[in-house]
């Protein structure tokens, strides 16, 4: 039973580390006790919050397990078209097919022996290998059909709407019930309908300032629980990390990037309790809602929010400038835009767009980029030059214009994956494309470095599989080195998004984007109207300023001594 | 593997990577989301216009046969007829007059910043840690995190407010240098550039410049947007060029220099000043990258009909050919830069190829 047993010694480590972790909480269960019953006080505190972000993400999942699901289908239509129906559907089955397998490759580990022994078959080593991910690669199949297929896939849809339905109706602390910011003048000189008849101002200053003490505590408790973690729960008294947070504590041009940063996460993450009214009814459907007022005549009224944005227009003539009260009194902390619509709110929903976009672009380029990277350099020759000639390929084009060009291809065939975020999520995918080779090429060395060290070497003569081998051995060593990249490149994703959407090409609307928001104020910077253009260019301008120091910063922590090349990966947004 | 053995290797490694690009472009074009009949013809079209279209631009034949044909039209710059921003004339000729423009631009764009930054780089590198130091690193930073479309947009409002001495001392950009407001020019437009004339010196047609006035005012035209769209680069430079100021310094070589008594001036000039252009090279040379990508956006607000307003107004109007012509010849400019770069460093730097 020799294989037997190598089996065993794969995934040993993993086991083992998983195993002392539990052990050790088992023993000592207080501290983790009392920070998860901190964690499950916060998490109530926004227990409305908490399910419409649970929504939002189920309804992310299924649209990309849709557009996945989609896929042998598409490939086989493309096929069948050239090649004839039968050669077509053979073509979709072979890519469903390679789609389970990649899928179960990196999971396949986890499978148990059991799953394989109850075949009966005395298989080599590598054989099993292959016989557990097939065997997954089988499970997943049937439970896709069973979604497709039976009835089973209506739970989800049911989950779905539970959620969406206990997300509206459960309280939360920092949200526009709990504390309204919306209200009409009474005719005797108060507010109706606003926090304790506070004015609007002052009840949105303090949902604000609630907000960001919440996210404070959040950040502050998730400290206290890697603390608790380091001195109670963690095998080694010391790692490499302690030191790097050492000196990220000591660099304050990084702590301040960080703050700007965190500060841009949480106006994207709280966009609807940040922003002074509802962007479904100031923005994306203004014609649908109305509101009250207090007309000059000492009446109260209704009006839609279309009426009123007509009249709130910043766009030389009239100028609802930061802080102030439009005609209709609706409180606009950053004044209001060129086509009446509040700033606030579109800059706190702008940013919105903007992280989701600049993560899932990085996300998907690093992704890329690493995998490769450690392909090359684990197997060398012509894996190597394959992705040298695709990288070189994609940097040969510049950047900004392939952008352009993809962009407007597959918008202007109104491509399904052009409708998600207005095109937003089509840009990422783009960015995604065109950033990877830059992040390859600054991981390239590293890799190739570790891909020569002796313990590689060792993991290779032990029969650890390639895979665990890249991910155990080799991926930790280049891990802080594409995060410096990342950082620095979020900003070049940010700029350039913000630029194609100024130029009408990027995001379409009604989804709020920042580069939008300067093309509506561009005509009125000498005017009164100045703050249109100007608010969001300096927004992001400190945006962008703080990732580079952020990513100076992990650059410096990470390894004082590191020779990173910042020339590649400072130049990422500056075309635009 | 000697210095030039890895130089013709590089050299060697863009033939493929061409062929790439242009098959790249080919799956885009002519098999992406968009049917070129479409494009053409609008949405609706059908029946036999849409054939006879179709069968024009050659829809109808085998797929390798429409590769080749691409391919080769593309590589003997036979790009066919613009569709629709100058509809029915030919590509190439709109690119070369639309050229001229964006070299103009191009040129002022690479010759301020390295006027610029490269000094700022140097001084600061030379006074690390003093006042002036962090000055131009933390101008550097800043000026680096400046989207140029929002630049372009602050420039041209602060520049039109200045007209008849409407800025700060009475400024007026209009009447500045070549006064505009008298000739009653724009202060955004395309440089004509009809200063330049040629003479036959020994039947060489020599260029000299003709009309100095007229340099000066397209000088005068393309300077906002041509600093515009070489901040990023500038940043960029400075940074570098601090580092690489620090870098050299501290060398040995430096130290050396010192204990034979050599002289500051020659010291800072030839063997510091040289050697930390080493690594500034890659960021000159990239810097057209930025250019091409960043002519975009600073001529389309600058009014500039050059190159990079030509490609937008091409994606925009859904110009295909024109487009991806575009997108070829940028393309053929970066590899050739990429090319010249591998040269000089080759020239330059003799350790390019012996590290492993």
């Amino acid at each position: 039973m020799s294989s037997r047993q190598t089996n065993v010694e794969e995934t040993y480590e993993d086991e083992e580390n998983d195993e002392l972790f539990v052990d050790l909480i088992r023993k000592n269960p207080r501290p983790a006790l009392i920070w998860l019953a901190g964690v499950a006080i916060l998490v109530l505190l926004e227990i409305g919050r908490a399910f419409a972000g649970l929504g939002q993400l189920i309804g992310i999942v299924s649209y990309l397990a849709g557009g996945l699901a989609g896929v042998p289908g598409y490939v086989g239509g493309n096929v069948a078209g050239v090649a004839g129906g039968i050669v077509g559907s053979i073509t979709t089955a072979i890519t469903a097919v390679v789609m389970l397998l990649l899928v179960s490759i990196p999971f396949a580990g986890r499978v148990p022996d059991r799953a394989v022994d109850v075949l009966g078959l005395d298989l080599t080593r590598y054989q099993r290998r292959w016989t557990k991910r097939s065997v997954l690669a089988l499970v997943l199949a049937g439970g896709a059909a069973l979604f497709a297929l039976s009835p089973v896939g209506g739970v989800t849809a049911l989950v779905s709407s539970g959620v969406d339905s206990l997300a509206s109706s459960l309280p939360a602390l920092t949200s526009r019930e709990t504390i309204p910011n919306q209200g009409y003048r009474a005719p005797d000189g108060g507010w109706e309908g606003t926090f304790m008849g506070l004015s609007p101002a002052i009840a949105w200053a303090i949902r604000l300032t609630l907000v960001f003490l919440y996210a404070m505590v959040c950040l502050v408790w998730g400290w206290k629980g890697f603390e608790i973690y380091r001195t109670h729960y963690r095998q080694a008294d010391w790692t490499p990390a302690d030191d790097t947070i050492r000196r990220f504590k000591g660099n304050y041009w990084g702590l301040f990037g960080l703050a700007i940063v965190l500060l841009f996460v949480v106006l994207a993450l709280w966009a609807p309790a940040v922003s002074p009214v509802q962007a479904e009814h100031n923005i994306y459907q203004p014609n649908a809602h109305d509101f009250q007022y207090l007309t000059d005549d000492g009446e109260v009224e209704s009006t839609t929010h279309v009426f009123a944005n007509l009249d709130s227009r910043s766009d030389g003539q009239g100028t609802v400038s930061p802080m102030s009260y439009d005609t209709y009194d609706r409180w606009a902390p950053l004044g209001t835009t060129a086509r009446g619509q509040d700033m606030m709110t579109h800059l706190s929903y702008g940013a919105r767009t903007s992280l989701i976009i600049g993560i899932t672009a990085i996300g998907l380029g690093a992704l890329i980029a690493v995998v490769l990277s450690l392909l090359a350099a684990y197997y060398k020759g012509i894996t190597d030059i394959a992705t040298v000639m695709a990288s070189d390929t994609i940097q040969a084009i510049p950047a900004l214009l392939l952008i352009m060009l993809l962009s407007v291809i597959f918008q202007e065939s109104n491509h399904p994956i052009a409708q998600p975020l207005d095109g937003g999520f089509l840009l990422a995918l783009i960015f995604a494309l065109a950033y990877w080779p830059g992040m390859w090429r600054a991981i390239r060395g590293p890799s190739l470095q570790v891909a020569e060290q002796e313990w590689v070497d060792a993991a290779k003569s032990y029969g650890q599989t390639p895979l665990r081998t890249m991910r155990k051995h080799m991926a930790p060593y280049i891990a802080g080195y594409i995060l410096i990249y990342a950082s620095l490149l979020i900003g070049g994703v940010i700029i350039s998004t913000a630029a194609l959407t100024f130029l009408g090409l990027g995001i379409n609307p009604p989804t709020p984007e920042w580069g939008r928001l300067i093309d509506g104020g561009q005509s009125y910077v000498a005017t009164s109207s100045w703050h249109v253009a100007t608010i969001p260019g300096i927004a992001i301008v400190l945006v962008v300023v703080a990732f580079n120091a952020l990513g100076d910063a992990i650059r410096d922590a990470i390894d004082p001594e590191a020779d990173v090349e910042e020339s590649e990966a400072a130049t990422a947004g500056g075309g635009a | 593997m000697t210095r030039w053995e890895y130089f013709i290797k590089r050299v060697l490694l863009t033939i493929p990577v061409l062929f790439l690009v242009l098959s790249f472009l080919f799956v885009m074009l002519r098999m992406g989301p968009i049917d070129p009949v479409a494009a053409r013809l609008g949405p609706e079209a059908d029946g036999t216009d849409a054939e006879l279209m179709r069968e024009r631009l050659g829809l109808n034949d085998p797929l390798w046969e429409q590769y080749t044909d691409f391919v080769m039209s593309f590589l003997t710059f036979d790009f066919g007829q613009s569709w629709v921003v100058q509809a029915e004339r030919d590509i190439l000729d709109i690119v070369i007059s639309s050229a001229p423009a964006t070299i103009w631009l191009g040129f002022w764009a690479i010759l301020l910043p390295l006027f610029i930054g490269i000094p700022l780089g140097f001084y600061a590198g030379l006074n690390p840690n003093s006042f002036g130091d962090y000055t131009a690193s933390f101008g550097g930073i800043l000026w680096q995190a400046l989207p140029n479309f929002w630049l372009c947009v602050l420039a041209l409002a602060a520049l039109r407010r200045t007209r008849d001495g409407g800025g700060p001392f009475g400024f007026d950009w209009y009447t500045f240098g070549p006064d505009f407001t008298a000739r009653s020019i724009s202060i955004t437009g395309t440089p004509d550039l009809d200063w330049i004339s040629t003479t036959d010196l020994l039947f060489v047609p020599v260029p000299y410049v003709a009309d100095w006035t007229a340099l000066a005012i397209d000088t005068k035209l393309i300077l906002p947007a041509a600093l515009i769209l070489g901040s990023a680069s500038m940043a960029a430079e400075l940074r570098i060029g601090r580092t690489a100021m620090l870098e050299t310094i501290n060398s040995n070589f430096v130290e050396t220099a010192k204990a034979k008594g050599l002289t500051n001036r020659v010291i800072v000039w030839k063997h510091i000043f040289r050697n930390s252009l080493i690594p500034l090279l890659p960021v000159i040379t990239s810097e057209a990258f930025l250019l091409i990508g960043g002519s975009v956006i600073v001529e389309q607000i600058f009014n500039i009909n050059g190159l990079g307003r030509i490609f937008f107004q091409s994606i925009t109007q859904g110009d295909l050919p024109m487009a991806g012509a575009l997108l070829f010849i940028f393309t053929l400019i970066i590899l050739f830069l990429n090319i010249l770069q591998d040269f000089l460093y080759t020239v330059i730097d003799p350790r390019v190829g012996y590290e492993k």
